[in-house]
């Protein structure tokens, strides 16, 4: 604020009224009202001094100054205002005037208000700190808008002419919208006062589109004038002005059609006059925005990419939808993988690859512009051009004059643009286009000239070709030629160093120097070289027929890479030192021809013609070089392959011939050689025709002088088989312990492969069993003898048993593995020596033993007799009295002894001799108890009938028919009787009451002996049952019903009890007498050895 | 048998196999258009293709809405009405597939579909003439020239929503016209209710 400070002088005319008033008493009231009126003009003249002075400047160059005062300031509109600082400077001024600026400083100012009565002079001190910076309110020129990008367009004048120098200026503007002014954009806006007057413009783009509502404008400034050090301030806002609708009254959806990036917000409004209800895009409802009437909006944030035909966003009414459609997308990426090339030096064709999709097609798609900087040209290109899959490429024409080529490749769409640039020699970058009219054409029999077009400019560049040879049954060939780019485009070129007579394929492609890239091969042209000589004379072989005497002649065919063209004949001549002689022509289709010679050597010659001439003829001597050393060898191959070998030879100088043939096949053996070079020691026998299991024999000649020596002689097959059959084999010799086999070698035909031997099985067995089936190797019971001794052929198998069926089994094995068997039986005959041997030393062994025993028998016979047959048996030991005893006693626990009442039965008791003993009923009197132990003349023939009681049998024979017998009989037989003729078991087994069953005593030794015994004998045996085998030693009897046999386990034997009365015993005959013959009439070694007595 | 009454009898087997004939072709070119609405809406994106769009019927110029009243008219002034509406349909159907040739230039099938439809609706526009003449009913002389020029460039200028409309719109009117005269000649039919 300003500093003021007023000073009021007095005016001296009022001094000098006072005094004369003062001298005049009656003039008091006078004076008071002078006083007062004085006062009151002192007050008026307070009052009307300007006061408050206040400076302004809107542009620097003058300032506005003010100041106050109430009285005459109206009516008296001029003062005098003074300046003061070191001069005095006065101005006729207004009340509110301009005055110029004034340097820094502090400045008094003197305001004397002119024709005011009473008025005083007022003085201020004023500086340009006090003075305020006040901008003049700016005026928009114009605003306008861009209703299709939603920008507005600001222009204003800054007026800077009125400024006296360079000042910033910072303008502030401000947008509304909608009736209600919201603002909805305040921004500042730095400029640069520079003296004249300057149009601004500035532009804003909403995020509405302006025609969802009414947007207002406005603008205000701030001068900052380093310079200036008084206040500064904003200028006041301008007018506002206004962007209207367009003034069309229908509904639509703002922005139409809008391309926007992906990713990004937009706003979308309907301005219409009927309520919405709803917005949607896509298939999405979107919250509303209330805009002025019925206007709506709806914000879409983080819009994703659209389909081809864009984003519907679509608004409906009660009736109706209105709707627009958003294509959100990308700027285009930077052209990849930009190539520039030319086919033909004419023009150039770049070709590159979009990137990333924009998500933008049809009109909206990138466009595409290569530019040539050096050149200027520039050729354009719309995305929507071509489909999905096709390159992206543009042509330029080349300017003769010009290689070096600067492209840049320029990508555009709404929403950006990218560029890719590229530098090239196009000289360098040439990629021929397919040769054509390819054409080939003999110029003898080793050379062709190719021909062919190459579209195209190349007479600046060199041109590489590469032409592929391709032949029949070979490796194609690759051939480089170098050669000066014509004008025609027409282009030749030799190839030589071909086969005479052999079709050619040719096909050619072309690049240029420096290499960049092939061009397509061009068609296959094939070709036809001319025939020549033959290389060489047929390869030719000789053998004798097999009555020796005429020759053969072989040869092969030539190949078609030596034979140079097509065979016509062939000449065959044979020569000896004498004369020399020629066949007549042989056709081609011939390779062989007979000779009749004699037995000199001839030497053979052979030349195969063609169109063109005569081969070299092939020259074989008739006879073969003898060799005594020679060996067959054997050898073996691996599929259709077979190596063989030999040993360097150096007088052999012409080469080696292989020659094999089949070795089952007759007559001349040949079926294919094979000639190798001379320095060669091996060589592999490759043929189709080799079959495995087939034996082949291979003949290694070598070469002297056109005459050929066998070297060596090889059988081998290429693979080896099992034999097809078993050998052929038969029996020689059987004896009872062995046999003598014999067999068959198996042809050649059947073996298939070199024999390693023989497997011979066998075992025992017989025909029609099972085991037969079953013979393998592997079991214990079967005998295998494995031959490798392959010559051979017979084998004896001993330590066999006599007749006995023999299972043999034979079979050849090879490389190849084993072959099928062959089976036989044999029956070994019998062996009768060892049969009479067998049995003549264990009858020889038991006489032996027999005749001690007896004689043992027969010394100790007084002690046998007392210990186990005294002649007066102990009671005790009597099982019947033991039984009477029992019953007698009331032996309870015996009840099965329990016994009727006993009727005694009448033991007779016979003696051979005249005296007959008769014993009482009751009494039963052992002979030999009644024989007196040393008495001399004993009694042994007495045979003594004793009665005895019968129970014993009925308790252990429940034989109905020996019940009917009603009686037995204990037959008592001395020794000698027992050795009386035998006779088979006696009469009284008619009565046997055991009959067919049960044991039974095996010892009969019968008294007598009759028919029906015999029969009854038979029969008895034939009940089966144990028997004793009537071995002396196995005497030790004991019978079932001796009562110690039964009783106790003592070791005390006995041949069987008197109470017994099937006991056949034979009685140890007095010491004194004379022993019987102790052969046993009925016995036989051959009994001895059967196991059935019967057979 | 009389020849004489055989060449008697013959116009009209010849008129009912025509009408059988255009009978068959406006029933398969029923079935062509409905493959072609839904083609169409598939390519427009969504609301297009969901359940509950459905745009205004708005007026496309030289063609109209079959009207209610159109199944009391008599057989022939049905065809002609027929006849009328397939042949204002090419020039729409040239328009609406050239906008989806700039909208959907990768949507071929739909393009082909929209060239065919075009070509086929002719076809059946032709055919249904030539039972009317055969019916001694004529159509109603000259027609007017196709305003589907400006329906093209006031279609492009409003927008390519107001585009999609229009398609969906002709697509929309092709059925109905080529179903109806498919009901319509059903009526003349042999076996027809008529």
């Amino acid at each position: 604020m300003m500093d003021i400070s007023l000073c009021v002088k007095r005016p001296s005319w009022l001094v000098d009224r006072k005094r004369m008033r003062m001298a005049s008493n009656s003039q008091w009231l006078l004076l008071t009202a002078v006083l007062l009126y004085l006062t009151n003009q002192v007050n008026s003249q307070k009052k009307s001094t300007p006061h408050d002075l206040k400076c302004v400047t809107n542009n620097l160059k003058v300032w506005d100054c003010s100041w106050r005062a109430l009285f005459g300031a109206g009516r008296a509109a001029s003062y005098e205002v003074c300046i003061e600082k070191r001069s005095r400077t006065c101005y006729l001024l207004e009340k509110n005037t301009t005055i110029p600026p004034l340097l820094p400083g502090h400045y008094e100012i003197t305001v004397h208000p002119l024709y005011e009565f009473g008025s005083s002079k007022s003085k201020f001190i004023l500086n340009e700190k006090n003075i305020s910076l006040i901008p003049e309110t700016p005026e928009i020129l114009n605003l306008s808008a861009d209703f299709s990008t939603s920008t507005l367009h600001l222009k204003w004048n800054d007026k800077g002419s009125v400024f006296p120098h360079y000042s910033n200026v910072i303008w502030e503007i401000k947008v509304l919208h909608k009736k209600n002014m919201e603002i909805v954009k305040l921004v500042t806006y730095s400029t640069t006062l520079n003296g004249r007057d300057t149009i601004h413009h500035w532009n804003w783009t909403s995020d509405m589109p302006l025609e969802c509502a009414i947007h207002y404008v406005g603008i205000r400034c701030y001068i900052d004038d380093p310079q200036f050090s008084g206040h500064k301030e904003w200028s006041d806002w301008s007018l506002l002005k206004n962007i209207s609708l367009p003034p069309d009254s229908q509904t639509k959806v703002f922005p139409q059609d809008k391309v926007i990036l992906a990713g990004s917000d937009i706003t979308v409004c309907c301005v219409t006059q009927e309520k919405v209800l709803s917005a949607q895009i896509g298939s999405t409802h979107c919250p509303l925005i209330h805009l002025d009437g019925e206007n709506v909006a709806i914000r879409i944030r983080n819009i994703s990419a659209s389909a081809s035909s864009g984003t519907n966003v679509v608004f409906s009414v009660e009736d109706n939808i209105f709707g627009t459609v958003v294509f959100a997308g990308y700027p285009p990426d930077i052209p990849q993988k930009l190539n520039c090339e030319t086919y033909d030096l004419k023009e150039i064709i770049c070709t590159w690859n979009p990137g990333r999709p924009t998500s933008l097609e049809g009109p909206r798609s990138t466009s595409y512009t290569l530019f040539e900087s050096f050149s200027g040209k520039y050729v354009r290109f719309k995305g929507d051009e071509v489909s999905a899959n096709e390159n992206y490429q543009l042509f330029l024409q080349i300017l003769s004059s010009q290689e070096i080529h600067n492209f840049t490749l320029n990508a555009q769409n709404l929403l950006g643009q990218t560029e890719s640039t590229l530098l090239v020699n196009i000289t360098e970058k040439v990629h021929p286009r397919i040769p054509t009219s390819l054409k080939a054409k003999d110029i003898n029999s080793t050379a062709v000239i190719l021909s062919w077009h190459l579209p195209g400019n190349f007479t600046k560049v060199k041109l590489l070709c590469q032409i592929e040879i391709n032949k029949t049954n070979s490796e194609h060939e690759l051939r480089n030629v170098t050669m000066r780019g014509v004008e025609s485009s027409n282009y030749l070129t030799t190839v030589d160093k071909l086969n005479p007579y052999t079709i050619y394929t040719f096909r050619i492609r072309c690049s240029t120097d420096p290499f960049w890239k092939w061009s397509k091969w061009s068609n296959e042209k094939q070709c036809l070289t001319t025939e020549a000589i033959p290389s060489k004379g047929p390869d030719i072989w000789r053998e004798w027929s097999s009555d020796g005497r005429n020759l053969i002649i072989y040869w092969k065919p030539l190949p078609i890479n030596e034979a140079y063209g097509k065979i016509l004949s062939y000449n065959v001549s044979y020569s000896s030192d004498e004369e020399t002689k020629s066949l007549s022509e042989i056709p081609d289709t011939q390779h062989r021809a007979e000779l009749q010679l004699d037995k000199n050597d001839y030497i053979i010659s052979v030349v195969a013609k063609n169109s063109a001439g005569s081969s070299p003829p092939s020259k074989i001597a008739s006879m073969e070089i003898p060799n005594d050393d020679l060996k067959i060898e054997q050898a073996l191959g691996m599929g259709n392959r077979i190596l063989l070998t030999w040993n360097y030879d150096p007088n052999m100088t012409c080469d080696y011939v292989i020659k094999w043939c089949n070795s089952s096949q007759s007559g001349p053996c040949l079926m294919d050689w094979k000639k190798v070079p001379p320095n060669s020691t091996e060589t592999v026998i490759e043929s189709d025709q080799f079959r495995p299991g087939v034996r082949y024999n291979f003949s290694v000649y070598g070469c002297r002088n056109q005459g050929y020596q066998l070297l060596r002689s090889v059988i081998g097959y290429v693979e080896e088989l099992a034999p097809a059959v078993a050998p052929n084999f038969t029996v020689e010799d059987t004896s009872a312990d062995s046999i003598l086999v014999k067999w068959e070698e198996i042809p050649v035909e059947e073996l298939r492969g070199f024999l390693r031997g023989y497997l011979f099985y066998f075992e025992k067995g017989e025909r029609d069993t099972s085991k037969i089936m079953g013979l393998e190797p592997g079991r214990f019971d079967t005998k295998v003898k494995n031959i490798t001794d392959i010559s051979q052929k017979t084998l004896r198998i001993a330590d066999l048993q006599g007749k006995t069926s023999y299972h043999l089994v034979l079979r050849a094995y090879t490389g190849g593995g084993m072959g099928p068997e062959r089976s036989m039986f044999v029956v070994t005959k019998e062996n009768s020596e060892g049969l009479i041997i067998a049995i003549l030393i264990p009858v020889a062994v038991a006489v032996i033993i027999g005749v001690v025993t007896s004689i043992l028998c027969y010394r100790k016979r007084e002690w046998i007799k007392e210990t186990f047959y005294p002649d007066i048996p102990n009671p005790e030991n009597c099982k019947a009295l033991q039984f009477q005893k029992s019953v007698c006693e009331g032996n309870s626990a015996l009840k099965t002894l329990e016994m009727n009442p006993c009727t005694p039965n009448n033991v007779e008791v016979l003696e051979t001799r005249s005296v007959a003993l008769k014993i009482e009923d009751t009494e039963i009197i052992s002979p030999v108890a009644e024989r007196p132990e040393d008495r001399s003349d004993a009694e042994p023939e007495n045979h003594v009938v004793v009665s005895y009681c019968p129970p014993v049998i009925e308790e252990e024979l429940a034989n109905p028919g020996a019940e009917g017998g009603g009686a037995s009989q204990v037959i008592y037989i001395d020794v000698q009787s027992m050795y009386q003729p035998q006779a088979k078991p006696e009469g009284e087994l008619d009565s046997d009451p055991v009959g067919g069953a049960g044991y039974k005593p095996q010892m009969h030794l019968p008294v007598t002996s009759t028919v029906d015994d015999l029969d009854a004998d038979d029969d008895l045996d034939k009940t089966a049952g144990y028997r004793p085998q009537a071995n002396v030693n196995t005497w030790n009897l004991v019978s079932p019903d001796s009562p110690r046999s039964t009783d106790s386990n003592s070791e005390i034997v006995s041949f069987g009890s008197p109470c017994s009365i099937n006991s056949r015993q034979f009685l140890i005959p007095p010491k004194d007498e004379d022993s019987p013959k102790s052969s046993g009439g009925g016995w036989s070694f051959t009994n001895f050895f059967q196991n059935k007595p019967n057979d | 048998e009389d020849p004489q009454a055989d060449s008697s009898a013959s116009p009209l087997p010849h008129l009912e196999a025509k009408i059988q004939q255009t009978h068959s072709l406006a029933r398969l070119l029923t079935k062509y258009a409905e493959q072609l609405l839904q083609e169409y809406v598939q390519h427009q994106g969504d609301p297009f293709g969901l359940p509950g769009f459905s745009p205004p019927r708005l007026p496309v110029a030289d063609l109209s809405d079959p009207a209610p009243g159109h199944a009391g008219l008599p057989v022939p002034e049905r065809l002609r009405l027929d006849a009328a509406a397939l042949a204002a349909l090419p020039p729409l159907l040239d328009v609406v597939r050239r906008l989806q040739g700039e909208l959907n230039p990768r949507a071929l099938r739909l393009l082909r579909r929209l060239e065919d439809a075009a070509r086929q609706v002719r076809a059946l526009g032709a055919a249904v003439e030539a039972v009317l003449a055969a019916l001694g009913a004529e159509s109603r002389g000259p027609r007017p020239e196709p305003a589907a020029a400006a329906v093209a460039a006031s279609t492009a200028s409003a927008g390519v929503f107001p585009a999609k409309v229009l398609g969906f719109r002709v697509c929309g009117l092709y059925l109905e016209w080529v179903s109806r005269t498919e009901a319509d000649l059903g009526q003349l039919a042999p076996g027809g209710p008529a």
